[in-house]
């Protein structure tokens, strides 16, 4: 089903994101791989929003849900500004989150609790923790530096049809995982896979890109899944009504809309 | 005479069955390389029982690790100060890299998350990610730590002298080699403060090595000292070697068997051995009695057969009788018990079978001058040791009267004792005060919260449940009231997590440190908690669905008393404050209960059943039911001393005591078989003489009762090893058995005659017939079926 969906999408569109990038030789720098894999991951279009459903499964198969629209604008030199509405589980709706991404620095986050109209700072030394509680945390979700990790292309293969580089990168910092191996999309540039390794080397964390679809010609993950292979737990992600480049404002990702949701974006 | 056939046999072929005997010995030795130990306490009761079920499903649902080993740093100026977080800071730091430690679970100050906020913003953030360096930073982590409700009593005791750290095992994980990096990591520290190990696998493997030492090196001893014994009583090497050799037979065997059916070798079973050993002496009235049949010298082999027609029918009647008292223990629910009641029938059968053939075939093989210098040197002793009973037995037979007066009060003083009887099963308890277990245990035990931990869980009758403001309420009101009970140092739940939020978002203003009164903010502030914690923080306190949630108890000690409290005091709360939610314990402390009630049930079930068989088979012996409830009296006496004993004394009536009184039952009423078989014998035997019942009384304390002297003497000296042992359990049926064999040798040889003597119209009701033993059946009706 996946590949056949990769079948159907004409390979020539990886011409149109070629052209943006001049200087592109053969033997590419394992760097420059990850660097173009974040790219199209996190940065893809000038804004994007898309409902997000998310659902965090236990080992013993009970499932909570989250289901939340997302709203992501690219500014310069890197940085992002993520605004989150939540609407369900239906007792938390009207929960509303903001990110605002720097290079160099930590994230600036916000949320509003509505029950008590309040709106809060959330500091964010830890960008490793869990996001909602689910099997991603704040990086997988909002995307991390290149420069965080060194990198090593490894090899070159085909993973389920897909022609991909093999890098595997290893944080400068220390921090919860010890590396981790990324099959990227040659063409697309995309992550079908990245298996993260604990600081004893054992298998952590499987990422898996389940479904790449491209919504107005940009390769997009809509399906992912995350599974936690210590304990078992799993967190699987549909993105849906993915629209890219719809012209959001800046001003929506700020405090005033976290207590009034943009009511033309989230619905 | 199915025995005698073999006994020929034996003396026939000595060589032959000695060498079979040999080589079937050494192929049960073959299986000692697959030995392996279960130290484990939940397998006493077998995996798909209730409670282990149920505490596997709790396990599961609120992602709790079934292993934890908890470290304690203790320094009497208190811990908050930078030399002792730079330790700790690193200590945790190193066990978070040790192979088999959950690191993701591991509970520090360097990873517990602290819930905070300022005017600022809301933070949820390791306690602390880097050891504080100056007295500034140092207060500010000292005010994070005071008075949180979350920390105290947990990782920091409220007098600040104690801190900890909780480190979670992965499945499977060597938990002696986790404990172990860790007490080097500790050992690599600075002096100035104390650190403990402690926790279920630290306690388990200190449990498996002191097994191995009691197996290892207590059984040998325990042989030593009997085979000294019977060399000064015999004063022959051969025959003291015999002796042993045929004790060892039947405990390589059995613990070969044992091994082999690849049952693991547990608390129980690991004393088989010295149980065996002890049992293999009743051998010794074979050769009490052949030392009497041969010395004038003569035909070996003919004495040998006499002997043995002596005492075949008592042997035999023994070891039924012993075998019985622990084929009892194959009926219990508890799995080692039940292995261990194996063992002992497979290697006491064993040991009879030895004795009609290798004791003979050893016998036959000794130097016959040898043995006859031996005899004579006994026969030198003799005299003394024959006075001194015959005065011991005379007591009874000159004052029958008094001395079932005495008796009589003395038993009634025993009910009064046995009502005093407490059960209960503490494993830490189990170890010695002075031992590293216990100490740790206790240091932590006086700072934190308590190291036995036991779980109420909260279920709603449908999901989000647990949500409401109702159920939150009705949880801390739970917790407040548990808190009130002196066995319960600390309890935490999701309750403790809202209330903290609550107050953090309100200027950590005390006055919001309840339960908001709106489900919506509780499920919005649960989120935003679960938006930064760790994942495990809300999962260890509340299920998926919030259907279920999870009150963590930390107890102040292991006795099942206190946890059968604190289910009482929930079922209490429950009924003055009625509410949809049911309540289940769980967790280590539970099981205790359960399997405490396990243990009482077994000990009642197996005791009654042993009382029982062991009465019957007195019955068959002495196809007489009267002299079977006289020959079960000073079995009963001396069972009934013990118990008061330890009813007096508060010794905890655990499962190696309720074992033992089966087994009791089994071994004491030996003494009683040989006795009475041998009284009743001479009585035939002198039928015609003209001698009275007292002198053939006096001559029965002097001959039989003198092998019975030396069993009980040779057993008590066997056990009194165990005295010594590493582990209170050990200590305990050391004490218990050497007890056992000295009261009932005495109410055997004292009482016993008494009890004849005053009965003697009612036990020989046709004394004017020549055959006391036909006579006796005819007045009983039990036949001649055995």
């Amino acid at each position: 089903m996946i590949s056949l969906i990769k079948k159907l999408i004409n390979p020539g569109l990886f011409l149109v994101g070629l052209a943006a990038v001049p200087s592109m030789s053969l033997a590419m720098d394992a760097t420059e791989i990850v660097q173009r894999s974040l790219d199209a991951t996190y940065y893809a279009g000038t804004d994007m929003r898309t409902k997000v459903t998310m659902q965090l499964v236990n080992p013993k198969g009970d499932i909570r849900e989250r289901e939340m629209t997302m709203l992501r604008l690219n500014g310069v030199d890197g940085e992002q500004r993520y605004y989150t509405y939540f609407h369900r589980p239906t007792d938390v709706k009207g929960t509303a989150f903001l990110v605002q991404k720097f290079t160099g620095k930590e994230d600036d986050r916000w949320i509003f609790v509505p029950a008590i109209k309040l709106v809060k700072r959330i500091a964010s030394d830890d960008k490793r923790s869990s996001f909602v509680g689910s099997d991603f945390t704040y990086e997988d979700v909002s995307g991390r530096e290149v420069a965080d990790e060194t990198h090593a292309l490894i090899g070159e293969e085909t993973f389920e049809g897909r022609p991909v580089y093999r890098i595997e990168s290893k944080p400068v910092k220390p921090i919860d995982y010890s590396r981790r191996v990324s099959l990227i999309d040659k063409e697309r540039w995309l992550p079908l896979s990245e298996e993260y390794f604990d600081l004893r080397n054992r298998p952590s964390r499987v990422f898996s890109a389940v479904k790449v679809e491209s919504i107005a010609d940009i390769w997009t993950i809509t399906a992912r899944t995350m599974k936690n292979l210590q304990t078992g737990y799993r967190t699987d992600v549909t993105y849906q009504d993915i629209n890219y480049n719809s012209g959001l404002e800046a001003d929506i990702f700020t405090e005033r809309y976290l207590r009034n949701p943009p009511q033309q974006w989230v619905k | 005479m199915r025995k005698h056939t073999l006994v020929e046999f034996a003396t026939h072929h000595p060589r032959w069955v000695a060498a079979i005997t040999l080589i079937i010995t050494a192929l049960f030795c073959t299986q000692f390389p697959r030995i392996t130990l279960d130290t484990n306490p939940k397998n006493m009761l077998p995996p798909d029982s209730a409670v282990r079920v149920w505490n596997d499903e709790i396990e599961q649902t609120f992602r709790l690790y079934e292993d934890t080993i908890v470290v304690a740093v203790h320094n009497d100026e208190g811990v908050l100060n930078l030399k002792t977080l730079g330790k700790i800071h690193q200590v945790t730091e190193q066990i978070l890299a040790i192979e088999g430690v959950a690191a993701r679970d591991l509970v520090s100050f360097n990873t517990i998350d602290h819930i905070s906020a300022d005017s600022e913003g809301l933070d949820v953030a390791p306690l602390m990610s880097e050891a504080p360096t100056t007295t500034a930073a140092l207060e500010t982590l000292r005010a994070k730590l005071i008075g949180n409700p979350l920390f105290t009593d947990r990782i920091i005791s409220e007098d600040e002298t104690m801190a900890a750290l909780y480190v979670p095992l992965e499945e499977g994980a060597n938990g002696k080699q986790v404990a172990d990096n860790i007490r080097a990591i500790i050992a690599a520290q600075e002096s100035g403060d104390d650190f403990y190990v402690a926790g279920d696998p630290v306690v388990r493997d200190t449990f498996g090595a002191d097994m191995f030492t009691m197996m290892g090196l207590f059984a040998p001893i325990a042989g030593m000292i009997m085979f000294i014994a019977i060399l000064w009583m015999f004063s022959s090497l051969p025959l003291a070697m015999s002796m042993m050799a045929v004790a060892m037979v039947s405990i390589l065997c059995s613990m070969g068997l044992l091994i082999g059916l690849g049952f693991p070798v547990h608390i129980m079973s690991s004393m088989a051995p010295v149980f065996l050993m002890a049992i293999a002496t009743d051998s010794i009235h074979i050769f009490n009695e052949f030392y009497h049949r041969y010395r004038s010298g003569g035909n070996k082999q003919q004495a040998i057969h006499e002997t043995l027609d002596a005492v075949s029918r008592p042997v035999r009647y023994t070891a039924f009788a012993t075998a019985a008292g622990f084929a009892v223990l194959l009926f219990m629910e508890i799995i080692p018990v039940q292995v261990f009641g194996g063992v002992i029938v497979f290697g006491t059968l064993l040991l009879r079978l030895l004795s009609f053939t290798l004791i003979p075939a050893l016998l036959m093989m000794m130097d016959e001058k040898k043995i006859l210098a031996a005899v004579a040197r006994e026969n030198s002793k003799e005299q003394a040791s024959t006075h001194w009973l015959i005065r011991l037995a005379g007591i009874g037979v000159n004052h029958p009267k008094k001395i079932i007066a005495i008796g009589a009060v003395l038993m009634g003083i025993s009910v009064i004792g046995i009502t005093q009887i407490n059960i209960n099963n503490n494993l830490v308890e189990w170890f010695t005060k002075s031992s590293e277990v216990r100490i740790a245990d206790e240091k932590i035990n006086q700072s934190l919260g308590g190291t036995a931990s036991g779980y109420i869980v909260a279920i709603a009758p449908q999901a989000e449940g647990i949500k409401t403001p109702e159920a939150m309420q009705y949880l801390d009101g739970l917790q407040r009231h548990l808190e009130s009970l002196p066995e319960v140092g600390k309890t935490f739940s999701i309750v403790d997590y809202v209330k903290r939020i609550n107050r953090v978002l309100h200027e950590d203003n005390a006055d919001f440190y309840v339960i908001p009164s709106d489900a919506d903010t509780i499920a919005q502030y649960l989120f935003l908690f679960g938006m930064s914690a760790k994942q495990s923080d809300l999962d260890n306190v509340v299920d998926y669905p919030f259907q279920q949630a999870n009150i963590w108890l930390q107890l102040k000690t292991w006795d099942a008393e206190a946890m059968r409290t604190v289910i009482r005091a929930v079922e209490d709360y429950q009924q003055q404050n009625p509410i949809d939610l049911e309540f289940k314990p769980a967790g280590t402390a539970y099981f205790n209960v359960v399997w405490n009630d396990e243990v009482l049930w077994d000990m009642l079930k197996g005791f009654i059943l042993a009382l029982l068989v062991v009465f019957i088979l007195l019955a068959f012996n002495f196809r007489s039911i009267r002299w079977a409830l006289i020959g079960y009296i000073p079995l009963l006496f001396t069972i009934m001393m013990i118990y008061a004993v330890i009813g007096f004394t508060g010794k905890d009536f655990d499962m190696p005591i309720s074992v033992l009184s089966c087994l009791s039952l089994g071994m004491a009423v030996d003494f009683s078989i040989h006795f009475i078989s041998r009284l009743r014998q001479r009585m035939d035997e002198t039928a015609t003489t003209g001698e009275t019942l007292a002198d053939n009384l006096l001559w029965t304390a002097a001959r039989p009762g003198k092998g019975i002297m030396r069993n009980a003497i040779l057993f008590a000296a066997a056990f009194s090893v165990m005295m010594f042992a590493p582990l209170t359990p050990y200590i305990t049926v050391g004490a218990f058995i050497l007890s056992m064999m000295l009261v009932s040798a005495l109410t055997t040889l004292i009482y016993l005659p008494a009890l004849i003597l005053l009965f003697q119209r009612w036990l020989f009701v046709k004394k004017a017939l020549p055959d006391t033993r036909s006579s006796a059946s005819a007045v009983t009706s039990i036949g001649e079926g055995a």
